[in-house]
């Protein structure tokens, strides 16, 4: 058996042991102190297993410890190295936890191995109360030595959410067999003085199920929100497709636990022989049966915890067409349908809710509520769908940034401007030897393929246009980099509707990053300025750019005042650019000596010009351009008044992402 | 001893230690802090020397001030373009805007004085 199935075992078994331990301390308090004989047996029996559970806990978390070490440190044989557990105990979040859990458990061992007088209620309350808060201890801060507490920057909020899952799943899941053992020892004949008791604590206890059922409910969708957070991840990680079993799997439990609380719950109170023993028996055997299915539902909790969270996975699209809304600008025809499809839909969906407050003839109703939501979706969806490939959501592996852009643009120089032409137009020599024409990768159009359509054609190729395959010949580093360079083309032509001057409250065209050092001095990046600064981005020509220089120079202090980094990127990239510039003007802001041949070659496709001017905002995003093709370079008032702007705005806009999408 | 009261001792117990435990640690980070807070602010006894690289941006010999953009110079300054004042009029003789360097600021800061460049070829 390989060690990482042995890691899975022992984390199965702990997780359903503490989940026993709370479900068994959550029964005894909801049925309450009792005096009849065959109560006090179960409770006994209960209290008896109890004590094995917490036992069977404690020896099941310390294999989880030895499997921590071995995973850990990567070798077996540490699973029973003193020094290695002791490093796992003392210097991981996890192992702290792992102590103060363990703590835990083993004053509840003390205190349900003590022997104490609780006839008296106070007592009893106490006893009983006690030990379902050791127990609820020890199982909610599972949460804190998981996926949860890694979450970044503050992991308080997924921490609780997930503590709160794990305690609903003990209520729930963990009271379910201590329950059936009371159901089954009232249901017989010799069982009778207990019965009123039976029926009065699966009462109770079908209350609090449905109530920690809704809170599972909720904390499940704020755990899927954090550790999962898109359908691509969803349906394309290892950790989304495990989720989907444990919710496949979690339907019959709701379906029994449904049939227990409306049909065999009520008929417990019937006449005894004839319905309320028979259900009471019935019960304890579907009781029985939900939860053994509940177990493998914790099975799966286990092994997700175990898997890395879809989050942080690339996800591989298993369908081969995705639903877009993009769909719709290329095939206007087709937008009407949508929308009849899409209200017949909602109308469907809010005579399916009406159908569930409406209590009269809820059958009928719920039945043709759905089919007219399925017919708005079979009308309304199909127009949305889009070809998509199993890469289509995968995050790029390099960042968006100026470096790439020009090592794209080099290698699309070289391996692509023959068909595609060297503009991205479609217009290469090549071009009119194809079977279908190239697109103008600069369209709006190329924007709606996501970055993982660009890298799969770029790799696999597009036999039907004759588009030859990338995969074999180039890296998927150089892939990825010309994935930038197109994203960098299609930016281009968005940046043509910038305006002259800042549109106020509207960034969207992210400014690539950019990495520069100005002579030995220790290299910086455009996103070091993020939330501190705004840049003004010059890329300039000498001789022509040096009196718009001079006058920046001039004005250094006052743009400095306003918050503004002036960042000077000779076009020519030459080495020696603060002394090309010399003493007079007096410029004091950087001149980039290193990374300038970088910053030209992704910038200068945004504006072919000799001198071009960007105003970047905190951030990340390109708020204005001048290049002289274009719009004229800014007169300095106008220009401290888009600063100005800039300076007032809040910052409501997210960060610009550093991948491309 | 009623079982309630044993409870409530136990728990009282707990809340106890945790909170001493807590307080405890909490105070000694917070002290940890403090004194590397102070260990950092402290200004350096007396006179200290470093040999930092940079770009000279520019020189005003009427002021006696050379501009420079250095890299970091440890425990005084971060990267940055700084005026600094030249112990002599002869050690930005030669200089040009433009030239990358090896310099040596000297003093207590922030009293410092640039006392020697050497260009790097």
């Amino acid at each position: 058996m390989s060690l990482e199935t042995l890691g899975f075992l022992a984390r199965w078994a702990h997780l359903a042991l503490a989940v026993a331990v709370v479900g068994a301390c959550a029964v005894l308090l909801v049925g309450g102190r009792s005096d009849r004989p065959t109560a006090r047996a179960w409770e006994d029996h209960v209290l008896r297993w109890l004590r094995r559970l917490v036992l069977l806990a404690l020896a099941s978390g310390a294999l989880l410890l030895a499997y921590q070490a071995a995973y850990l440190s990567g070798r077996a044989a540490a699973a029973f190295e003193g020094r290695t557990l002791a490093l796992v105990l003392f210097e991981t979040q996890a192992g702290h936890v792992w102590l103060v859990r363990h703590g835990v458990l083993l004053l509840l061992f003390a205190l349900v191995s003590l022997r104490a007088d609780v006839d008296r209620p106070l007592d009893w309350v106490a006893g009983r109360g006690q030990a379902l808060v050791l127990g609820a201890g020890a199982l909610g801060l599972v949460a804190a030595g998981g996926h949860a507490a890694a979450v970044k920057p503050d992991p308080w909020p997924a921490v609780t959410i997930d503590a709160v899952h794990l305690l609903a799943t003990g209520i729930w899941v963990g009271g379910l067999l201590p329950l059936a053992l009371l159901l089954r020892a009232a249901s017989r004949e010799e069982g009778a003085d207990a019965r009123p008791y039976a029926v009065l604590a699966a009462r109770r206890f079908s209350r609090l199920a449905l109530a920690a059922v809704v809170a599972l409910v909720v904390s499940g969708t704020g755990n899927v929100v954090t550790q999962i957070g898109s359908v691509a991840a969803l349906v394309g990680t290892p950790y989304g497709r495990l989720l989907l079993a444990k919710l496949g799997l979690l339907l019959p439990i709701l379906a029994l636990a449904a049939v227990n609380r409306r049909r065999l719950v009520p008929a417990l109170s019937g006449e005894a022989a004839t319905v309320g023993r028979p259900a009471m028996r019935r019960l304890a055997r579907f009781v029985t049966a939900e939860a053994m299915l509940a177990l493998l539902v914790v099975a799966i909790g286990a092994a997700l915890g175990m898997t890395p969270p879809a989050r942080h996975q690339q996800p591989d699209w298993p369908f081969a067409f995705r639903l877009s809304l993009g769909a719709l600008q290329s095939a206007p025809e087709l937008r009407l349908r949508a929308l009849i499809g899409s209200q017949v839909a909602v109308v469907g969906m809010a005579a399916a809710l009406a159908a569930l407050v409406i209590r009269s003839r809820r059958g009928p109703w719920l039945a043709s509520a759905a089919v007219l939501a399925g017919l708005g979706l079979g009308l309304g969806l199909p127009p949305l769908a889009i070809d998509a490939y199993p890469t289509t959501y995968v995050r790029p592996r390099v960042p968006y940034q100026a470096a790439s852009i020009a090592q794209g643009a080099r290698l699309y120089r070289e391996h692509c401007a023959a068909c595609h032409g060297r503009s991205g137009a479609g217009d290469g020599d090549r071009a009119a030897t194809l079977p279908r024409r190239p697109p103008d990768l600069r369209s709006p159009h190329t924007a709606q393929h996501t970055a993982g359509d660009l890298f799969w054609w770029i790799t696999g190729g597009i036999p039907r246009a004759a588009m030859p395959a990338f995969g074999d010949r180039l890296g998927a580093e150089a892939r990825w980099d010309l994935v930038n360079f197109v994203r960098a083309l299609g930016a281009d032509t968005a940046a043509r509707t910038l305006g002259p001057g800042v549109e106020p409250g509207r960034p969207w065209l992210v400014a690539p990053d950019f990495t520069f050092a100005v002579g030995p001095t220790p290299a910086r990046a455009l996103k070091d300025y993020r939330g501190r600064r705004i840049v003004l981005l010059v890329l300039y020509t000498l001789p022509d750019s040096r009196p718009r220089l001079a006058q920046l120079a001039a004005n250094y202090n006052v743009l400095a005042l306003l918050g503004v980094e002036v960042v000077a990127v000779p076009g020519d990239a030459a080495p020696d650019a603060i002394r090309r510039l010399g003493a007079d003007p007096l410029i004091l802001f950087p001149i980039v000596t290193e990374g300038a041949r970088e910053i030209a070659a992704a910038y200068g496709l945004f504006a072919r010009a000799p001198h071009a001017e960007f105003l970047i905002d905190r951030q990340g995003y390109v708020r204005a351009r001048w290049a002289p093709e274009t719009a004229p370079v800014r007169e300095l008032n106008l220009l401290l008044a888009d600063i100005q702007e800039l300076n007032q705005e809040k910052a409501a806009t997210p960060a610009a992402d550093e991948h491309v999408h | 001893m009623r079982l309630w009261k044993v409870v409530l001792l136990v728990n009282l117990a707990l809340a106890l230690g945790i909170g001493g435990g807590y307080l405890w640690w909490g105070r000694r980070t917070e002290r940890l802090e403090r004194e590397l807070a102070q260990a950092r602010a402290a200004p350096a006894v007396g006179q200290r020397e470093w040999r930092v690289r940079g770009v000279v941006r520019a020189i005003l010999p009427d002021i006696n001030l050379m501009v420079l953009s250095h890299e970091e110079i440890p425990g005084y300054m971060a990267p940055m373009t700084m005026g600094f004042r030249a112990a002599s009029p002869k050690i930005y003789d030669g200089l040009q805007v433009g030239d990358a360097v090896r310099f040596t600021v000297r003093g207590t800061p922030p009293d410092v004085l640039v006392t020697a460049v050497d260009r790097i070829p």
